[in-house]
């Protein structure tokens, strides 16, 4: 093929290929933004887990000391229930 | 040379002590573990002493007031394996009791010294009959020969108490649980841990073992 009839070709391809190559910048900026405005979104979102998360443990170990107190009693309420029906009934035969 | 044929004759006996050491104080079971380790952070029990019945290990551990380890030795469980009482068990005598139901119940018992037929023993769960006690003097089962030997399947024999050698209930249990009691913690053979015990589930989860240095794995012994 003549080289006079590949020239308008040949302008074509690189005008192309620089304007691309401004487009893909300019992609990239937009991705770029877009990914760092998910980023702070997804950062704010751990940060509110991670309180949130605190704020659990710490209500669970009230929970838990509050269900100590709590079993500490019925312990104390079973032992004098047991000695009660001890002193009631006859003496009771272990399970060997 | 005295003092060389002194450090030779210690060498030549401290294997055998560490031997006998490890024949009286065995290591305890991981689950076993974990569990003194929760009730001595925790305080779970409350300034009393405690004991920890191991029944998968057939072991019994006896703890102070503080938490500290005193005594340990075989234990004699409930013949059949399961971590409930049947309901009502407690009214039934022992001729009444299905090899099904000779359960030790697993849990955390509140154990007072109290009343019993023949004599006082440490009730674990008055409801439903389960004590601990030494072995019964009148016995068929060979319930010595059992705990003497070192298998654990054996020591399943009982109909749901808990027997523990002479020793360790005359001198540990009896003067340490004799004013106020104590706790007995006995461990399951089949139910989550954490179902057994629900406090323990606040500690977390158990620390990952610690890795043998690898110049050490798998080194002939």
């Amino acid at each position: 093929m003549p080289l006079t009839k590949l020239a308008p070709v040949m302008v074509i391809t690189a005008a192309s290929l620089g304007l691309s190559g401004c487009a893909t910048k300019q992609f990239v900026r937009e991705q770029v933004a877009v990914v760092n405005a998910r980023v702070d979104t997804l950062e704010q979102r751990v940060g509110a887990n991670e309180a949130a998360t605190r704020e659990a443990q710490s209500a669970a170990q009230a929970a838990g000391t509050a269900a100590q107190n709590n079993g500490q009693r019925i312990d104390q309420l079973n032992a004098r229930v047991d000695g009660l029906e001890q002193r009631m009934n006859k003496p009771k035969r272990a399970r060997n | 040379m005295i003092a060389l044929a002194l450090v030779l004759a210690a060498a030549a006996t401290a294997p055998a002590q560490d031997a006998a050491a490890s024949r009286t104080a065995p290591a305890r079971s991981p689950v076993a573990e974990r569990v003194a380790a929760w009730i001595a952070r925790s305080g779970d029990n409350h300034g009393h002493p405690y004991i920890i019945v191991d029944k998968p290990a057939a072991r019994v551990f006896l703890f102070d007031a503080a938490g500290r380890q005193l005594r340990d030795g075989p234990v004699l469980i409930g013949r059949a394996l399961g971590d409930e009482a049947t309901p009502a068990i407690g009214r039934k005598s022992l001729a009444e009791i299905g090899p099904a139901e000779k359960t030790t119940p697993a849990g955390r018992f509140m154990a007072r010294f109290g009343r019993a037929v023949g004599k006082p023993v440490l009730w674990v769960d008055y409801a439903t009959s389960v004590a601990l006690h030494t072995i019964p003097p009148a016995n068929k089962e060979h319930r010595r020969a059992r705990m003497a030997s070192p298998t654990i399947a054996d020591n399943r024999i009982t109909f749901g108490c808990i027997n523990v050698p002479d020793d360790f209930y005359q001198r540990g249990v009896r003067p340490l649980f004799r004013k106020d009691g104590g706790y007995v913690y006995v461990l399951p053979d089949e139910q989550p841990l954490e179902r057994v015990f629900p406090l323990l589930a606040l500690q977390g989860p158990p620390a990952p073992p610690e890795l043998a240095p690898p110049e050490l794995a798998g080194s002939p012994r």
